[in-house]
């Protein structure tokens, strides 16, 4: 696989806890990313954070609901990233999602183990 | 690469307690020579002796001093030497730097080779400037440290204006393998992205070190406004007198 040169960065914003069809929302995100052979993408956990909800959302070290502030970051070409927005539009039911330019200096992978 | 011939040897010293950044002295100037390419360096640790101060520092036990002489040793060709000095200057605080003339009868074999580093001005408070993603796993290895670790040490030691590395809990890249949090077992191997933010000149001149670096993973530009860019010296006052 390759990509170079212009690129579109998407950001998709929501809940730890948001699910989709009893899965966490960020895990079918990724599976859906794999499955339509999208370049990459990374989901990152917030310490803190509010959204269109304004409910302030925060891990709590002492309970076991934590609904902290998810990010899924995906990156490919605008075509590719065109096509996972259809399926993001039914999966986030609440959230925001941003897309941004980006220009891609390096993308590659080693085969075999990891050095 | 330091050939035969003649050459500067420059040595420094500062106290073992010294600190550059929230670091001991000596490791940081240690850092910065071995990220900017210099063929070899070495540190040695005094048993006994006094700076400027007049302060003597020992190993002896009752005196409970951890402050004791260090000393950096290097040697690089007058040219090399003349691009470092600058930025040593600021490093060494308190201490002291000495170079002298030498002869390099026989240069050491096996060295890295890295493309110089050109002056950039630092990044301006506010205006245009760039934000450099790199994608990678939390495994990575660059000369068996973590490969996160080094790019932010070397970034340091370039004077690039700042890195944040975040750890992801789940993601997959270019090896289409899943990186993810192991809560069960011990292997993690999370994704971790750094977020790097200068000028388009310093990124771009960064990118042969990273190239060498990063063996597999995603690398992306975007524009930025820098808004503020500022660092607190007193907080940073404040720190150095809790430690003392």
């Amino acid at each position: 696989m390759r990509l170079e040169g212009k690129a579109k960065m998407l950001r998709i914003h929501f809940g730890e806890d948001d699910k989709w069809k009893d899965k966490p929302l960020y895990r079918a995100i990724i599976e859906k990313c794999r499955e339509l052979d999208i370049a990459g993408a990374t989901v990152f956990r917030g310490i803190e954070g509010y959204g269109a909800s304004t409910l302030i959302h925060r891990s709590h070290l002492l309970s076991f609901s934590s609904d902290a502030p998810i990010m899924v970051s995906v990156i490919d070409s605008e075509d590719k990233v065109r096509t996972l927005i259809p399926y993001l539009d039914e999966m986030v039911d609440e959230g925001l999602i941003a897309m941004s330019e980006v220009e891609v200096i390096k993308y590659v992978h080693q085969d075999g183990a990891r050095s | 690469m330091l050939k035969a011939g003649p050459a500067k040897k420059v040595s420094i010293y500062v106290g073992e307690d010294h600190q550059h950044h929230g670091h001991s002295d000596y490791s940081a100037i240690l850092d910065f020579l071995f990220y900017r390419g210099v063929s070899g360096a070495n540190v040695m640790r005094g048993v006994a002796g006094f700076g400027a101060d007049h302060h003597m520092h020992t190993t002896r036990i009752e005196v409970l001093t951890g402050n004791l002489p260090m000393k950096i040793e290097f040697i690089e060709s007058p040219e090399k030497i003349e691009e470092l000095l600058p930025k040593l200057h600021e490093m060494v605080g308190t201490g002291m730097i000495e170079v002298q003339d030498t002869n390099v009868v026989k240069p050491s074999e096996i060295s890295k080779k890295r493309a110089p580093q050109t002056f950039t001005p630092p990044l301006r408070r506010e205006g245009k400037a760039k934000l450099m993603r790199i994608f990678i796993g939390e495994n990575d290895k660059w000369h068996d440290k973590p490969l996160h670790k080094a790019l932010v040490e070397s970034m340091r030691a370039n004077d690039i204006a700042g890195v944040t590395v975040y750890q992801g809990i789940l993601g997959y890249g270019a090896n289409r393998r899943i990186h993810k949090e192991g809560t069960l077992h011990l292997s993690h191997d999370r994704p971790v992205m750094l977020s790097v933010v200068d000028t388009e000149e310093k990124l771009r001149s960064f990118f042969p070190i990273l190239d060498g670096m990063v063996q597999q993973g995603l690398v992306v530009l975007s524009d930025v406004d820098v808004i503020k860019y500022t660092h607190n010296y007193r907080e940073e006052e404040r720190r150095k007198e809790v430690r003392q």
